[in-house]
């Protein structure tokens, strides 16, 4: 920081020092330079500038009052039962896109890596899941009853969450941790590497097509309805979990002695093994929390779709971790929000443009994040070396 | 059982065909011996070949096809078909272990070695439309008949609406530098994409339509066909989407189609790309409206995507069209146990030509080929052209005045040397099983008749 500031004020000083013995010497060396500053691009230099810092700072309001404009279109256009259709519809899509976002953004918070095996770490845990459910015969004792289904529940997500876990924690352990000091660029590609391992692993597996989980027929029927609009027990089942999965979370990295080493480890390394953290289990620790997270995401995934297939995870992977950006990367809140906007644009993009470019739309928006606001909205706690 | 092709053909050599044709009748090779008298004496070498992708990920289909052509060789070696003339037969693999199967690049090398060699007066192949688009211009170029058992990309033979989109994009002229040397004995998407429109419009009754793609060049093709010729019968289609075959959920098009009104949906792709997610969703959102798909939805993988969402039977009353099945046809049983009688020692699948739908497509093409070649050396006074560009010619003439009974039925080729014999079935899914409903014939003018 200081060395940069220092070169900054000198080369004003330099600038015009050079200036005076270039008049002396020649003069229409330096008169291009003049003449750009006066002319037509310099005039629209400072406008550009403008335009770019007003965006930047509105940036958040720009983006919702879209969505908004969006929403109210398809209303408009398609009557207010589709609206609250599509509403649901991202509803349900933006919940599944948050939880794995938060993954996302508490790897690359605590130790600045996109951790691209996070989406194949979501598809294994989704096949743990199915395996748990086969062995353990809960698709029976899930349709059976009501207390049934929270008995199952209560079995597949803990044991789903801390299989998933584990996978977290051993990928870091042989992957990322020997790197940690590395350029970033090797832990990034190692990164992809074991991306590809995992989806290789789970191809030779599971097969090329989708998998049926018999997930979906866990909950079923609809709860009521709302101006026309059939809202199903997996919906509400769905966005509840993943509010109380984030609320819990939430609460964990604010108040528990853990939380607060994941958080100071996420902001001065170093320090906070000067502090006497254990650097190592911290990491540890979020990589297993991030890949729970993912874990409940991938059962909710079965449980609304039904499918599985040894692919989705990256695909899904990389919509996520626009949310995650979208949300500012690092932040945890953001993520979730994020994943719930990526939802929203996904579906009215989709129910508005056509289908072809709901994802078109996505990328569009993370350009324009990191164009604008590369903190995304809510970056501005984030740590600055970001 | 046999029709003579146009004025050339010898009482003889139709008797011949009958054992080829294996429509059930009892020539025996005495027979076909003493009546081939015609190019008995015959002299020279004629030689045939396959290009099918026979290894890698295409394992599965290309070996049946060319097994079904080589008995088709083997059945007129013994029948001495060419008389005095040796019948040759070569077989071509276009995949590679680069691609882990067909190879377009493959193929174009495999066409240019069988055609510099003068004795190769046709090639039954290729299986896949992406390496027919290499293949065919290399064939024109060399005067070399190809016949495809299996390619369906209406592109390559004629220019439809739908050849300038950009995901399939094919200019149909650039491919014939020369003559028109390329057949194909199966029905192309135009014939399947009319069927589909007629079977929506007027056997459904879905005066409004929802259509869906997978962006790739089949499903997209006949999507575009389809909402041409949907619209031409009358029907209003209420909206499309074109969504990647990673798509998980089709949520957002299935709450817009029933918005819309929409009185079916249909989806051009494969099963691969969500034909039965779609209907998935279509039941997690009860809109219980039919859905209707083409050739790459009816497959078991699209019953068991159906079911997987919360109705676990969601999948029953689903449409797709697809091939005939040809299995099931009368004049196709005779081929099936002379296949399995030949094959026998064959590891399985392959020792059983009823796994693949094509295998007897791949027959039916090399006999077509071979009953050419036969006509033009009877009308030469059974001798082979001394020509062997002027040969090919003669074969390639032969060959658009065929008109052969064979295991699919009856095969004659239109100008752009499509298949007349444009069959499409009409499958639903009852009781967890695809089960034909009825079979649908197109003509040139687009006219769809009920065949069975």
């Amino acid at each position: 920081m200081s060395e940069y500031k220092g070169s900054a004020t000198v080369d004003p000083g330099s600038l015009a020092a050079g200036g005076g013995t270039a008049s002396l010497v020649a003069p229409a060396g330096l008169a291009p330079r003049q003449a750009q500053a006066g002319g037509l691009l310099g005039s629209i230099g400072p406008v550009v500038r403008a335009v770019h810092g007003w965006t930047s700072t509105y940036f958040a309001a720009i983006l919702l009052l879209m969505i908004a404009v969006g929403i109210a279109l398809t209303g408009f256009q398609h009557g207010y039962t589709l609206m609250g259709e599509q509403i649901k519809n991202a509803l349900v899509l933006g919940a599944i896109y948050a939880l794995v976002a938060i993954g996302y953004t508490m790897v690359y918070g605590i130790i600045e890596l996109i951790n691209f095996a996070h989406g194949d770490v979501f598809t294994a845990a989704g096949f743990y899941a199915f395996a748990i459910a086969s062995v353990l015969h809960l698709d029976g004792l899930a349709t059976s009853s009501f207390g049934g289904l929270l008995l199952a529940l209560i079995i597949v997500f803990p044991l789903s969450m801390i299989a998933a876990g584990l996978t977290g924690v051993v990928i870091e352990f042989v992957a990322y941790r020997r790197l940690r000091d590395s350029p970033r660029l090797a832990p990034l590609i190692t990164a992809i590497g074991v991306s590809f391992l995992i989806e290789g692993i789970m191809l030779v597996v599971e097969g090329p097509d989708n998998v049926t989980t018999h997930q979906a027929s866990w909950i079923n029927g609809q709860a009521f309805t709302v101006a026309g609009v059939s809202v199903l027990y997996t919906d509400l089942f769905t966005i509840g979990m993943a509010l109380f999965l984030m609320f819990a979370l939430g609460a964990f990295v604010r108040r528990t002695r853990l939380g607060k080493a994941m958080r100071s480890t996420a902001q001065d390394r170093t320090a906070a093994l000067l502090c006497g953290i254990n650097i190592n289990r911290t990491i540890s620790a979020t990589f297993f929390i991030g890949s729970a997270l993912a874990a409940a995401a991938a059962i909710i995934y079965s449980i609304n779709y039904g499918v599985l297939k040894w692919n989705i995870g990256f695909h899904l992977g990389i919509i996520a971790f626009t949310a995650a950006v979208l949300g500012g990367i690092g932040n945890i809140v953001g993520a979730g929000v994020g994943g719930f906007l990526i939802g929203v644009i996904y579906v009215f993009g989709g129910s508005l443009f056509g289908g072809e470019w709901s994802e078109s739309l996505i990328f569009a928006v993370l350009v324009l994040i990191l164009t604008f606001r590369p903190v995304g909205l809510f970056g501005v706690e984030v740590t600055t070396r970001a | 059982m046999v029709k003579p092709t146009r004025g050339v053909m010898s009482v003889g050599a139709i008797a011949a065909l009958g054992v080829l044709a294996a429509c059930g009748t009892t020539s025996t090779p005495t027979t076909s011996n003493s009546t081939a008298a015609g190019i008995a004496g015959c002299h020279g070498t004629i030689t045939v070949a396959t290009d099918l992708p026979l290894t890698g990920g295409d394992a599965t289909d290309g070996p049946f096809p060319q097994l079904a052509a080589e008995l088709a060789v083997n059945q007129a070696i013994t029948a001495k078909l060419m008389g005095g003339c040796t019948l040759k037969y070569i077989s071509k693999d276009d995949s590679t272990v680069l691609k882990n199967g067909h190879d377009p690049a493959q193929g174009a090398q495999n066409i240019q070695a069988l055609a510099s060699d003068a004795t190769v007066l046709g090639v039954v192949g290729p299986f896949n439309s992406s390496v027919a688009l290499a293949e065919i211009p290399v064939a024109s170029t060399d005067h070399l008949a190809l016949i495809s058992p299996s390619n369906t990309n209406p592109c390559l033979t004629a220019v439809v609406a739908v050849c300038s989109d950009p995901t399939i994009n094919i200019n149909t002229s650039s491919l014939y530098p020369a003559g028109h040397t390329y057949f194909r004995v199966i029905a192309s998407d135009v014939q399947q994409s009319e069927i589909d429109s007629y079977i929506a419009y007027t056997v459904l009754k879905a005066t409004k339509i929802y259509v869906i793609d997978d962006q790739e060049a089949y499903g997209r093709g006949l999507a575009l066909l389809f909402k041409k010729y949907y619209a031409a019968d009358g029907g209003n289609i209420v909206g499309s989407a074109s969504l990647p075959g990673t798509t998980t959920t089709f949520a957002t098009q299935v709450s817009l189609a029933k918005s819309e009104g929409a009185q079916a949906i249909f989806f051009g792709g494969t099963t691969g790309n969500g034909c039965g997610l779609v209907r998935r969703d279509m039941g997690s959102q009860h809109f219980n409206v039919p859905l209707l798909g083409g050739d790459g939805c009816e497959d078991t993988k699209f019953i068991s995507d159906a079911n997987s969402g919360s109705n676990t039977s969601e999948a029953e009353g689903s449409y797709a069209t697809s091939a005939p099945d040809v299995t099931k046809l009368a004049s196709s049983a005779t081929f099936f146990s002379q296949y399995a009688a030949a094959y026998s020692a064959k590891p399985a699948p392959y020792n059983d030509g009823t796994k693949e739908p094509y295998t007897a497509y791949g027959y039916d093409a090399m006999n077509i080929l071979l009953q050419a070649i036969h006509a033009v050396l009877v009308a030469n006074g059974g001798q082979p052209l001394s020509d062997p560009t002027a040969f090919r010619d003669a074969v390639v003439t032969q060959l658009r005045q065929t008109s052969y009974d064979g295991a699919l039925g009856h095969t004659s080729f239109d100008s752009n040397g499509d298949t007349t014999n444009t069959g499409f079935t009409l499958y639903k899914v009852t009781s967890g099983n695809w089960v034909g409903v009825n079979t649908y014939a197109v003509d040139t003018s687009g006219t769809v008749t009920v065949k069975s």
